[in-house]
């Protein structure tokens, strides 16, 4: 819990971190929209933001590289922050959604309807997506005896992903020459071509979800002090972790639905969080990573638009070379102190 | 728990799972696009007299796929069983050695730049996977050291470094996408179209790799004690776990060089097995043998008598296999 006197004491640092990841995104947001065919300065940009700019610059930069920079902050916003909601909640540094198989189950869906073109509305594609999701998380998480208990939910997670990938891959081998191709590329994780429409799709999911997300502060403050001083102090535990997972599945589902598996946001934005701010309460953290997430995520997908330009590698796939090993390398610690634990 | 079996009822179990994998290896060669009945079948391997066309099928065709099916069964039985020693957690599973990723990755790397050689590429293809499948072994094993092993740590680098092996697959396949459709086959394993020639390859491998497992089995009792107790009885536990994780990922990477990434397998069988005959290593390691080259042969035969005109990869009807499997996890969670 935050007293005061600790927010006294330390609000200074705490908006200075907040502050310096503001203007990282700035600046990654900004320069996401530069480069590329035409290459624009940053006159240039103004002049478009003005109303003025030739109409080939100013069709690139506000039907292309705008929407593919919006989305990219919405979704890494929400990755992370569906993060910090599992990770709290069921108080385990390797809650994500990429270990607890939502993202797997998501994608198995959205690799269904590709393949077997079913009839779908555009629109209805993050609510089954969130059906999927909730099925893998939800077989995980009721497979565990304790909460903290981080071998078998990398186990059963890992089986679990292992089990829904092996149904995409079924899938795959159903499909024709031209939808696998298509299909390969969503399961990546990329932002590559996006449009408004896409924008579109996820932003109602974001202007909902994210408030309620950001509502969960407290309840998971609680939770963190363990179940039974929760219960004690008359949190209804059971209902508010399930309330808290589906409302995490729901911030991935909407992501995976429209950029595809986007690996290793969801996990590392928190533990970057609680090592900046040096603190895990969540009314502080849960703010703080969505703006984490964003900065991260759009910082990724301008290193994957422009690492090879102008041959481009999809983003989940740099999220994951890079994010995997340093996660690792932030775990390495913490686990090697808390010997014997399982 | 070890459970105190006599071991009367042991050789029992032993015998009865020995001639039940005979009838399934016999259903395995009958069952095909030509269906061939178990007698006929039974005949041409003793070699007596059968028609020509009929032994040309069983011979050349369905007898060393059985063969291999059977082999590799028994490799991922073996190494799942090993694992979960190592790890002390029922759950884990071979594909956590990175031995999967590890040899996919290379097999992959070699159909890409070596473009003469696509489909099945005689010999070479499977020593390349087994090396890459040793190194991706090397890799998850160097980066949980930490002065010693923590089980936990070792699977968390297993899961996070296989995420890293299998993106580095997917640059690959974005870079060359003709490929996709040939390497989908080994992202989940299948025992399509292999012949002899295969066979040839994986038999030495799995010759040594299953004498060793079974020679660790006193170690891995030893370990099993727990850490502390294991160390005062004499055991070096840190070199005891690397020799183990060692044979685990060179059965794992030689089987995944030959049929590609198997899911599940090596998760159910030592799980099956313990039911049956308990943890004692000295028996759960043979049992867990035979018990995956049982469930490996059951399923290849029954995907292939159901799916006749396009053959769904046997990988695919393993990792079905799996949702029974979380059911009954779900199911045991209120004891």
């Amino acid at each position: 819990m935050m007293t005061p006197s600790l927010w006294q004491r330390r609000r200074g640092q705490l908006l200075l971190c907040a502050m310096g990841s503001i203007v990282f995104l700035i600046a990654v947001g900004l320069l996401a929209l530069l480069p590329g065919t035409p290459n624009l300065s940053l006159p240039a940009l103004w002049s478009i933001v003005n109303g003025g700019g030739t109409p080939l610059a100013r069709l690139v930069v506000i039907q292309l590289r705008l929407p593919r920079l919006v989305l990219s902050m919405l979704a890494g916003a929400m990755l992370a922050l569906s993060g910090g909601l599992l990770q709290g909640s069921l108080r385990n540094p390797l809650a994500g959604p990429e270990l607890l198989g939502v993202s797997a189950g998501a994608t198995m869906v959205v690799a269904a309807i590709t393949i077997f073109h079913l009839p779908v509305l555009l629109i209805a594609i993050p609510w089954l997506a969130l059906v999927g999701g909730l099925l893998g998380s939800s077989v995980v998480i009721l497979t565990m005896r304790r909460m903290g208990d981080s071998v078998r939910l990398i186990l059963t997670g890992a089986a679990m992903t292992a089990l829904l990938n092996a149904c995409v891959i079924i899938f795959m081998s159903l499909g024709t020459q031209n939808d696998l191709n298509i299909l390969f590329l969503f399961l990546v994780g990329s932002l590559a071509n996006r449009t408004w429409v896409h924008v579109q799709l996820v932003l109602p999911w974001a202007l909902v979800a994210m408030p309620l997300a950001l509502l969960c502060a407290r309840p998971l403050n609680i939770l963190q002090l363990g179940d039974d001083v929760a219960r004690g102090l008359g949190l209804p535990v059971v209902r508010v972790r399930l309330l808290i997972l589906v409302l995490s599945t729901a911030l991935v589902a909407a992501v995976v639905a429209v950029c595809g598996p986007i690996s290793f946001i969801a996990l590392l934005a928190p533990h970057l969080a609680r090592r900046l701010l040096k603190t895990s309460d969540a009314r502080v953290i849960l703010p703080y990573v969505t703006l984490l997430g964003a900065a991260l995520l759009t910082a990724a997908d301008l290193f994957a638009r422009e690492a090879f330009a102008p041959q481009e590698l999809p983003v989940g796939i740099w999220t994951t070379l890079v994010g995997g090993p340093f996660l690792l390398f932030l775990l390495r610690r913490r686990f090697g102190k808390s010997r014997g634990a399982p | 728990m070890i459970q105190r079996l006599t071991a009367r009822y042991y050789s029992l179990l032993i015998l009865l799972s020995l001639l039940v994998l005979f009838v399934l290896f016999v259903l395995h060669v009958a069952v095909g696009s030509v269906a061939i009945s178990p007698a006929t079948v039974i005949a041409a391997l003793f070699n007596q007299p059968v028609e020509p066309f009929q032994h040309i099928i069983i011979w050349d065709l369905r007898l060393p796929r059985a063969l291999i099916a059977l082999l590799v069964g028994a490799m991922f039985g073996l190494a799942g069983a090993i694992l979960q020693v190592i790890m002390r957690n029922p759950l884990a599973e071979p594909e956590m050695t990175g031995a999967t990723s590890g040899a996919v990755l290379f097999a992959v790397l070699w159909l890409a730049l070596a473009p003469a050689q696509t489909a099945q590429p005689g010999p070479v293809l499977p020593f390349v996977a087994l090396i890459g499948g040793l190194v991706g072994g090397a890799l998850v094993y160097l980066l949980s050291w930490q002065g010693q092993h923590d089980p936990v740590l070792l699977v968390l680098t297993g899961v996070l470094i296989s995420a890293v092996l299998r993106s580095a697959i997917s640059i690959i396949l974005l870079l060359r996408q003709e490929v996709i459709g040939t390497v989908l086959l080994w992202l989940i394993g299948s025992l399509n179209g292999l012949v002899w020639t295969q066979l040839d390859v994986l038999w030495p491998w799995a010759l040594i790799a299953l004498s060793l497992g079974l020679t660790c089995a006193s170690l891995a009792n030893v370990l099993q004690l727990g850490e502390e107790n294991a160390t005062s009885l004499g055991l070096n536990v840190p070199l005891t776990r690397l020799g183990l994780f060692f044979v685990a990922a060179l059965l794992t990477a030689s089987a995944v060089a030959i049929v590609g990434g198997i899911t599940f397998l090596g998760l159910l069988a030592p799980h099956l097995a313990r039911r049956a005959v308990g943890a004692d290593a000295r028996r759960l390691f043979p049992f867990s043998m035979l018990v995956g080259a049982g469930i490996l042969l059951a399923a290849d035969t029954l995907t292939q008598a159901i799916s006749q005109p396009v053959s769904i990869p046997v990988g695919a009807a393993l990792a079905l296999l799996g949702v029974p499997f979380f059911l009954y996890l779900v199911w045991r969670r209120k004891p």
